[in-house]
């Protein structure tokens, strides 16, 4: 028999069968305990782990089969090997169904016991390779299943939409955000062949071919709901060959707007920068061609036109600037606390000499101390400096021009009324936007660039606020700014 | 020139009537101005005029093509032709071409903004040419 280190435990009331094992055992590699009878035996079960025991059915306080079914609520893996004096079937088939590996009876020859203990032993090693393989299996199955439940988590979170298909084009995998992107209503696809599930021909088309070409592609195509969408396909390659190819799938709506807008308004400004320029040139044409025959009145006042226009080109130019700083990241300006009633005061006094000149009473009826403000000052005083000056502007000679302020919960309400011209109601909800010029302000020909409020607006959202306007035609408007305050409500 | 033609400028900004004004008039054309579609719509029923020079872009977007439906649709001055001029092809970066639009324009002849005198001449007088 092959030994190697192995515990035996022999539990028998009679000390020459003791002694004879340990005899036999001790010419092997294993060390060997002994124990007289049953309580003993299971204590030293408890306190050690042993690999073989050999127990006597008959002994006193504890009987074999008791401790052999104790042995098996201490370790199933154990071989017992019952000793027997009366070697009966029925006997030995009782200590079998209670776990026991086999048994010898008395008398035995060292042989035999040998043989059996050999083989109780091998037994041992079987039963404790089967666990060791068990386990490791059942461990393995954990992190399989974990990890795969992992990547499965990973891929249905993500905001961008993933398709994954066969080089046949089968679908293999589709996570939620690929079906909210595409609207697909049909929910069981995966399996099915590509062609009409995605209801993007072209996209199923790009698919298809990239499974044969194997070169990644980026496109971009709009949905029945006027979103843009961009997929990028890649061939997935296994052990260089390729197997199918995985589908990415993001919502570029908000930087098509973007990108949109911000074309619209290039060439709005390059159409708005055509007219002034166009027209100096075309008065500087006048003269060159001698068109004006040397009328000196004549060319003075297409001098002065000329000077006008350029006028108009530098407000426009300083106005793209303000909106461009406007546009600059909160980061960079300086946000502090705001007196705002020094604010106002102060851009007050800048147009009080212009407000002046066409007899406008500019009027500022606030508070000593209003609630303090976080923010741009810079951004701020354009905001009051741009309604201010159009109050000024738009409102006829003797006109009156005021400003007030009042909190309202946790905002500051500034009211900037003047008795202008006004806006009509069908263009009130227009005067906002870039370059929009009221028909009354161009009828009555008031220069402006049309940027002013756009500006204004612009910095209140900066400022957590917005603009409300008020205006009936021929009367006057009245432009009420909330700003978010810093104080307690 | 035995007899002076009279042209009827039409646009919203009054710099560039000015200076199609001065052109005009220096080359011997009388010269009558509007500044929106209404006035321009009423003086062309109640004034004789051989060409109207009206641009495309005024207070409305499209108020020029409003003004040469007009004038078409009018037995009257259904011959009257007409040169519009434009800074619109940058603004829409589509470019008009005659050719193609005539159908839809029902304007005689088509220019970018702002136009050298020697070439407004030159258009003006091809217009005048064609029609008498």
């Amino acid at each position: 028999m092959n030994t190697n280190g192995e515990k035996i435990l022999v539990v028998d009331d009679e000390e020459i069968i003791r002694i004879g094992c340990q005899r036999i055992l001790e010419e092997y590699d294993c060390s060997v305990q002994l124990a007289e009878n049953g309580r003993i035996g299971l204590e030293k079960l408890k306190s050690e782990r042993f690999d073989l025991v050999l127990i006597d059915l008959m002994m006193p306080e504890l009987g074999g089969l008791e401790l052999l079914e104790e042995i098996c609520k201490i370790d199933r893996n154990i071989v017992s090997i019952i000793i027997t004096g009366f070697a009966t079937i029925e006997t030995a088939v009782e200590a079998i169904k209670k776990g026991a590996y086999d048994y010898l009876s008395k008398p035995f020859t060292p042989d035999e016991f040998r043989a059996k203990v050999g083989r109780g032993l091998e037994k041992r090693h079987l039963l404790l390779e089967a666990e060791r393989l068990r386990k490791e299996a059942a461990k393995n199955l954990i992190e399989c299943t974990k990890q795969k439940s992992r990547t499965q988590t990973i891929i249905n979170s993500m905001a961008e939409g993933v398709i994954a298909t066969s080089l046949d084009g089968t679908i293999g995998l589709v996570n939620p955000s690929a079906i909210k992107l595409l609207r697909i209503k049909n929910e069981k696809i995966v399996g099915n062949r590509i062609e009409g599930l995605l209801g993007i021909p072209e996209l199923e088309g790009k698919i298809k071919s990239i499974s044969k070409t194997f070169v990644p592609a980026t496109f971009q195509f709009s949905t029945a709901e006027n979103r843009f969408l961009q997929a990028n396909i890649t061939p997935i390659v296994s052990e260089e060959s390729s197997v199918g190819t995985v589908t990415v799938l993001s919502d570029i709506t908000e930087e098509k707007k973007i990108e949109e807008a911000k074309s619209n308004f290039v060439s709005l400004v390059s159409h708005e920068l055509k007219a002034p320029l166009g027209a100096i040139e075309g008065y500087l044409t006048l003269i060159l061609d001698g068109l004006t025959a040397g009328n000196a009145e004549k060319e003075h006042d297409i001098i002065q036109k000329s000077r006008d226009r350029a006028a108009e080109l530098l407000d426009l130019i300083n106005d793209l600037l303000d909106l461009s700083r406007t546009d600059r990241k909160k980061s960079l300006k300086a946000i502090k606390k705001i007196d705002m009633a020094q604010l106002l005061r102060d851009v007050c006094d800048f147009y009080q000499n212009e407000a002046k000149e066409k007899s406008i009473l500019l009027d500022l009826t606030v508070a000593d101390q209003l609630p303090a403000v976080q923010g741009s000052e810079e951004d701020l005083a354009r905001l009051f400096s741009n309604l201010i000056s159009n109050a000024i502007k738009y409102t006829p000679k003797g006109g009156v021009v005021n400003i007030n302020a009042d909190k309202k919960r946790s905002l500051l309400a500034v009211f900037v009324k003047d008795t202008g011209i006004g806006i009509s109601k069908d263009e009130v909800g227009k005067i906002f936007d870039q370059f929009f010029r009221a028909s009354s302000a161009v009828q009555q020909k008031i220069g402006g660039t049309g940027l002013g409020l756009s500006i204004a607006r612009k910095i209140a959202e900066d400022h957590n606020g917005y603009i409300e306007v008020d205006s009936e035609l021929g009367k006057g408007t009245t432009f009420t700014v909330y700003l978010t305050t810093t104080e307690d409500r | 020139m035995n007899q002076k033609f009279r042209i009827l400028l039409v646009d919203d900004d009054p710099d560039f009537i000015d200076i199609n004004r001065t052109i005009l008039e220096s080359n011997g054309y009388e010269v009558d101005a509007a500044y929106t579609s209404d006035d321009a719509l009423e003086k062309l029923k109640s004034l004789h005029f051989d060409l109207l020079i009206v641009d495309l872009m005024m207070e409305d977007r499209d108020s020029g093509f409003t003004i040469a439906y007009a004038v078409r649709e009018n037995e009257k001055l259904q011959s009257l032709p007409i040169l519009m001029l434009t800074s619109a092809e940058q603004k829409t970066g589509f470019k008009f071409q005659l050719s193609k639009d005539q159908e839809w324009m029902k304007v005689d002849d088509f220019a970018a903004k702002p136009l050298r005198p020697a070439e407004l001449i030159l258009r003006v007088k091809a217009l005048l040419n064609k029609d008498s």
